[in-house]
């Protein structure tokens, strides 16, 4: 059974039809890339995921049931967890309160117990901060120690970003969306990165889908790679495939009017990919 | 008081660094010297002979309870409440009746003047308690159990309009939450002296002869004042005090994380209105009278005075604003009394060299250059100028005139409120809370020498050869 199952979602802002009859399944445990130039749709199908918008028509299972519709923090409970494009911390918050606020659904203790400190409260308080540890220490001792106790604000920007990760690991979640995972890290870190997604999934059991642009991860650690072009699917399968793709090369760089591909063509000629002929580049 | 006493429990966890620091044992000791100091002061101001410091220490006390409720709900959680007299009028009116005394009651019941119902007339704890046969609790040496019943009805009945109140905060943001929970406190008001609200609340004419007992005994409200405290803190540093700490950070965030964060703005709005209740039902004993013009919208603004003078969400910091704010407004009356120009004029004199000295203070220690320019000394030399000509021009005429300082309370706090902004825009405690290691300096989130180390290793190992990394830190071993 797949663990995530998008249905010929539709999703239109205005006149904007910003994600058009998509589907894709991802299996448990895997590693799959959404790409995709600019405006492509890439965070809207995050956002459609998990709960932040309503899809106008289709559905988006997850373990088999319908998460169409839910609440965003009825989704995360579900198991389906993300981070942001542009980091979303509780910046005056320090690294270790970040990753523990996560953790408070699933919280048993009311208010009052918390404020009396009772002991099945502490003893909960205890695991929750065993969990963040356990998350944290994903990164090495970057996020421990001393930076436990450290606001968001004074973290360099690649550890915000792993902060962001653990954040999103501790929620419990087995599907994790992570857009753009390696923004602002530079060569060494984003291999790093890369490796950390694979320890994630080989060791923390977590399924992953991603959005990234540098190809470099993405060719490096995806199971399988999904094309975004104006909101609908260009192309999928493994990296090597979809980047031979002719219809995903006339995306990113455009199309050489002397060499339209046959798949190309025959698109243009259903008029999919129209906007294509702005970017044309003229001999 | 160090207020986050036991913030976390003890996790053992490879690279767990926990909160509390090696001195435990020096700081049980600090914060029981501080309770003892905090206890003495209160038996010194109450068998003292001055009845004005009592009163004043007790209303520090009650506006500290209301002032620590709305930081729960503007300082935590973000959200701008404005609505926090109409909480207070709710608890206070409700406390009031309860315990009104039976002769009291009769009077009201007797007068043509009185617009209460028979009904609300009945309402009191004695007549509850009686109905349920507890006779022993309805004399008069018991009223105090009587009082802490009403009390903590008051603020039940608080606590339910809070939830009421909560309900638009699902849906608005920002201003537009303030402007509704502002007309919501107003809308208290006003509905209150309504002649359906009346036979409730009497009107315009509220009820005379609540006991002041309580509210005016330093005793009743530190204590209720420390209960209070001692909630907030052991919330704030809860799992659900991240969550509201949370959603002011980021709402969407928060949803994202899972939070139900509509569930917890209403639980925040549910606490911070039961607190505001009783701080209402403490002030109503305290003026002895549960009138509608006790509950203007200027209460709430003192309370947020208070918060963002004392530092936004800090504890600690909004009741070192209350005492400032309750200070300025129970000692103040000096200032409006009438004094010969000259007096006047010596004031004002020292102020503005205050004004320059601030100046001064501020252009050196944030580098501008010239540290002396046209803001130091232009403030100086008026201010020097206007003292000598106070103090030397006596035998001129106009300045023998007195003259009455109509509104100089309100200026001089105002004053305060612009100079504490500009000195420490995010109040004195910032976002912190007191708390002795703080206060002796003991950073928990500083690197030790074996860590620094190893961070600026890691940070070169991430850099490489070839690039060089600007995000991180950089620490020369």
């Amino acid at each position: 059974m797949s663990m995530l199952e998008v249905r010929n979602v539709n999703k239109a802002f205005g006149g904007l039809q910003a994600i058009s009859d998509l589907s894709f399944t991802l299996g448990q445990g895997e590693i799959v890339s959404v790409i995709g130039p600019n405006g492509a749709g890439k965070t809207t199908v995050f956002n459609l995921i998990t709960g932040v918008y309503k899809p106008d028509s289709g559905d988006i299972l997850y373990e088999g049931h319908s998460i169409k519709g839910l609440t965003p923090s009825t989704i995360v409970n579900r198991g389906v967890a993300r981070t942001f494009q542009n980091l979303r911390l509780f910046t005056n918050l320090t690294v270790l309160e970040n990753v523990l606020i996560p953790q408070h659904h699933s919280l048993r203790s009311n208010w009052l117990a918390a404020v009396l400190r009772t002991p099945g409260y502490l003893k909960q308080e205890r695991t929750m901060h065993e969990l963040a540890l356990e998350k944290l220490s994903f990164f090495g001792p970057r996020l421990m120690s001393f930076r436990l106790h450290q606001p968001v604000e004074v973290l360099s920007y690649a550890n915000r970003r792993r902060t962001e990760m653990a954040r999103a690991m501790a929620t419990g979640a087995k599907l994790l969306l992570l857009d753009e995972p390696s923004a602002g890290m530079n060569p060494k870190e984003t291999r790093e990165i890369t490796e950390i997604i694979r320890r994630m999934r080989d060791e923390g059991g977590y399924t992953i889908l991603l959005v990234e642009h540098k190809m470099n991860l993405v060719k490096d650690i995806s199971d399988r790679v999904i094309v975004l072009d104006y909101g609908r699917k260009l192309a999928e399968g493994a990296y090597h495939e979809v980047v031979n793709d002719p219809a995903v090369i006339e995306a990113y760089l455009g199309k050489r009017a002397d060499k339209t591909s046959a798949v190309a063509r025959a698109q243009m000629a259903d008029g999919l990919t129209a906007h294509a002929a702005d970017d044309e580049v003229r001999p | 008081m160090s207020v986050q006493a036991d913030r976390e429990p003890v996790v053992a966890a490879p690279g767990y660094r926990p909160h509390y620091t090696t001195n435990r044992v020096r700081n049980a000791l600090l914060s029981l010297a501080g309770v003892v100091v905090v206890v003495l002061f209160l038996f010194l101001v109450d068998g003292g002979a001055s009845i004005k410091l009592k009163q004043v220490v007790a209303l520090f006390a009650i506006w500290g309870i209301a002032t620590v409720s709305l930081n729960l709900v503007n300082g935590v959680t973000g959200i701008l409440s404005l609505g926090h007299h109409g909480f207070m009028l709710v608890g206070g009116y409700t406390t009031g009746l309860l315990i009104l005394p039976a002769a009291t009651r009769d009077n009201l019941a007797a007068s043509a003047r009185s617009n209460l119902s028979p009904f609300a007339i009945g309402l009191s704890v004695e007549n509850m308690l009686r109905g349920l046969g507890l006779d022993a609790l309805t004399t008069p040496e018991t009223l105090w159990v009587r009082f802490l019943i009403a009390l903590f009805i008051g603020g039940l009945v608080a606590a339910v309009f809070g939830v009421i109140v909560g309900f638009p905060s699902l849906r608005l943001r920002g201003d537009y939450l303030a402007i509704v929970t502002f007309a919501f406190g107003e809308a208290i008001r006003l509905l209150a002296s309504t002649p359906m609200m009346s036979s409730f609340t009497n009107g315009a004419l509220g009820f005379a002869g609540v006991p002041s007992d309580f509210g005016k005994s330093v005793w009743w409200t530190f204590g209720l004042l420390a209960l209070t405290v001692f909630v907030m803190a052991r919330l704030k540093f809860s799992s659900y005090g991240r969550v509201l700490m949370g959603i002011r950070e980021d709402e969407i965030a928060s949803e994202a994380m899972g939070v139900k964060t509509a569930y917890h703005k209403v639980l925040a709005f549910a606490i911070s209105a039961f607190f505001a209740g009783v701080a209402g039902g403490l002030w109503v004993s305290w003026v002895g009278t549960a009138r509608l013009d006790l509950f203007l919208f200027f209460l709430t603004f003192y309370f947020l005075v208070a918060i963002s003078v004392g530092g936004t969400g800090s504890i600690t910091g909004v009741l070192i604003g209350t005492a400032l704010v309750v200070w300025v407004r129970q000692y103040g009356d000096a200032l409006e009394n009438s004094y010969p120009l000259s007096t006047w004029a010596v004031a004002g004199g020292i102020v503005l060299v205050v004004v320059g000295l601030i100046a001064y203070w501020l252009r050196r220690t944030r580098r501008t250059r010239p540290v002396i320019g046209p803001a130091v000394y232009v403030p100086v030399v008026l201010g020097v100028g206007l003292a000598l000509v106070g103090l030397f021009g006596g035998s001129i005429p106009l300045l023998q005139d007195s003259w009455q300082g109509f509104g100089m309370r309100a200026i001089t706090l105002s004053l305060l409120l612009i100079a504490i902004m500009i000195l420490r825009p995010s109040g004195v405690m910032g976002r912190r809370e007191f708390s002795w290691a703080w206060l002796f300096r003991e950073r928990i989130d500083e690197p030790t020498e074996e860590e620094k180390r190893q961070d600026a290793w890691l940070s070169n190992a991430a850099a490489g050869a070839d690039a060089k990394d600007d995000d991180e830190l950089e620490v020369k071993p």
